[in-house]
């Protein structure tokens, strides 16, 4: 049995190099990317600790937070599309219509 | 024969519980109609005619109100909602704020001829969400009532796609909202784990972090401090409120006046069944963040609100430094007199905040409206329209006369009976700042010469809704004093017992 410390750690990796991601990367598609990342590190939480206990909690709350990230990819890339057709591209640095 | 006895298990367990959720189902199975067969096939309105998709939508949203005001109390769905005084409460405020909605989107809608059967199903579908929102009692409900009112609005937001601005608020709530689920999800994950992955209900939660080794008080710790950010996104509370005045700004304005509303107080639902039962045992570790990212709301909030010039800008910036003042509420350590001051600030928000926001569509007829300077001699040009926006504003400022005051007197008096007094020296001093930049438009309504160039006429709805809430601020502070009274009868917080938490279907 793997050390559920070990789980934890990388875990949280995933789940940094995700932040990371969002905070530094300035195409849409990429952060989209990486927030299914951040997702992904804490579904591997959820499995292993639900593997550890017995129980099939948190497998199944594994299982729905993935059918989650399709939705959510679903309505990411309807927007990316709807802003490459108006903008011609998809950088975020280059949403800048509404400040102040 | 794997199948058909996870058929009928599914089944069995659905209709256990079923009586729990009718106003969802209802709410769900008709926006799933709307779309289709009824749109395309059996009603074959031309486009122009599809304003006409707003008389069911409301019909739908008033049935759903009425069954969910005689819902039953009790637990279900393997102790993963609850319907109590909190759940019935909150869930008339967010279906009372999405009527609103969609008797403001006529206008609006119809000028740009985007009137779809999708608009009114997407609405329908994210207050279910809130629905299901106000009654989770287990983190996985919680995360998914959520997810699926934010996907919904994401849509919503973007909904004017032939417009730039839109998309670009549509695509950084997204990515922001993402961001913060994202963030969410890994806090609830930790929680799970500092269980060792035994539960993620909040009764059994407020149980199990109370008494966890001291190894693990790091998850427990992290886990809460994500959960609560993961939710201040949600509601815009200072410091992860960026996205909120450029979404409020991008939106089509009957959303921007729905987002100010509905989905704020589904998630305060949230804030006050896991700050208020889940996390009490460790509210330790996220009573000071709490109580600086209250006070910063309440601060920043009004400060930035000063210097806008346009309109929704304004709002969307008044609605941050509100929702810091029910923060308040979800400090209190008496959950029962917190959910109730907040309920009621709720309720009168969104009153004032529905008004305020349809004087505003109004001036939208011809895309005028959007700044403050829009505003000027209005008090010369539509009397009565001025004098409703001059009820919302001062009433938004809690000046006495006016029903937003006693939101914020009852909330405030809770705040310094539960010892919160630095919090409330500067919600005080914070709200004197707010009757600044409310009265600046008043100035600009009744001390400034009228502006060429004359509004659209409005529609019906519009009119009645303004007509109605002006009302209901004006004849409702005859009543302000026994607000309190009335609504000391509802039981927010059912006493559960242990045995109930874990009463599985009987299978």
């Amino acid at each position: 049995m793997v050390s559920m410390n070990a789980v934890l750690l990388i875990s949280f990796l995933l789940w940094s190099v995700g932040v990371a991601g969002v905070l530094i990367r300035r195409n849409a598609l990429v952060i989209l990317m990486c927030v299914e990342l951040m997702l992904n590190a804490a579904n591997l939480n959820f499995i292993a600790f639900a593997r550890m206990s017995g129980t099939v909690h948190g497998q199944a709350f594994a299982l729905l937070v993935m059918g989650f990230a399709a939705a959510e990819v679903a309505v990411g890339l309807a927007l990316v599309v709807a802003l490459y057709r108006k903008k011609g591209n998809i950088q975020v640095d280059e949403i800048n219509l509404l400040k102040g | 024969m794997l199948a058909p006895s996870f058929a009928t298990g599914l089944w069995e367990n659905l209709s256990h519980d079923i009586h729990y959720i009718w106003p969802q189902i209802l709410l769900m199975v008709s926006g799933l109609l709307m779309l289709w067969p009824l749109d395309s096939w059996l009603l074959p309105w031309t486009k122009a005619e599809k304003h006409k998709w707003a008389i069911p939508t409301m019909a739908i949203l008033l049935l759903s109100l009425a069954i969910s005001v005689y819902t039953p109390n009790g637990l279900g769905f393997s102790a993963m909602y609850k319907v109590d005084g909190l759940t019935k409460g909150f869930q008339v405020l967010c279906i009372l704020a999405s009527i609103f909605a969609v008797m403001l989107s006529q206008k609006v809608l119809g000028a740009l001829f985007e009137h779809t059967a999708e608009y009114y199903a997407l609405i329908l579908f994210a207050t279910s969400g809130m629905l299901f929102m106000c009654g989770a009692v287990d983190l996985v409900t919680i995360y998914f009532s959520i997810e699926l009112m934010a996907l919904c609005i994401y849509i919503l937001v973007a909904y004017l796609r032939n417009q730039e601005r839109g998309i670009e608020a549509g695509m950084k709530y997204f990515l922001l909202g993402a961001f913060s689920s994202g963030i969410l999800l890994y806090g609830i994950s930790l929680l799970f784990a500092a269980t060792g992955g035994i539960t993620t209900n909040l009764t059994e939660l407020n149980q199990k972090l109370a008494v966890v080794s001291q190894d693990k008080s790091l998850l427990v710790y992290s886990g809460a401090l994500m959960v609560l950010v993961g939710l201040c996104f949600k509601v815009a509370a200072v410091p992860f409120h960026m996205w909120s005045p450029d979404v409020y700004d991008g939106a089509p304005t009957p959303i921007t006046a729905w987002l100010a509303t509905a989905p704020k107080a589904a998630s305060l639902a949230v804030f006050l069944r896991i700050f208020g039962t889940g996390f009490h045992s460790i509210s330790y570790e996220w009573e000071a963040p709490l109580m600086l990212i209250a006070g910063a709301t309440m601060i920043l909030g009004n400060v930035a609100a000063i210097k806008q010039q346009s309109m929704k800008r304004l709002l969307a910036y008044s609605s941050i430094a509100h929702v810091g003042y029910m923060l308040l509420g979800v400090l209190s350590k008496d959950a029962q007199a917190g959910a109730q001051a907040i309920w009621l600030y709720m309720l009168l928000y969104l009153f004032m905040n529905t008004g305020a926001f349809a004087v505003v569509i109004y001036l939208q007829g011809k895309n005028e409206g959007e700044r403050i300077e829009d505003f000027s001699g209005m008090g010369k040009r539509h009397p009565v329209l001025a004098f409703s926006m001059l009820v919302f504003l001062l009433s938004l400022a809690g000046i006495p006369p006016f029903i937003g005051f006693f939101g914020k007197f009852y909330l405030f008096l809770l705040a310094v009976e539960q010892g919160y007094t630095t919090l409330v020296v500067i919600a005080l001093l914070t709200s004197a700042v707010s009757a600044f930049y409310y009265l600046e438009v008043v100035k600009q309504m009744y001390f400034k010469e009228p502006a060429e160039g004359e509004v659209a006429p409005m529609d019906s709805y519009s009119k009645f809704l303004i007509s109605t809430t002006c009302a209901v601020v004006i004849i409702g502070t005859a009543f302000g004093p026994q607000l309190l009274k009335w609504t000391d009868d509802i039981r927010w917080f059912e006493k559960e017992t242990p045995a109930a938490v874990m009463e599985f279907p009987n299978k």
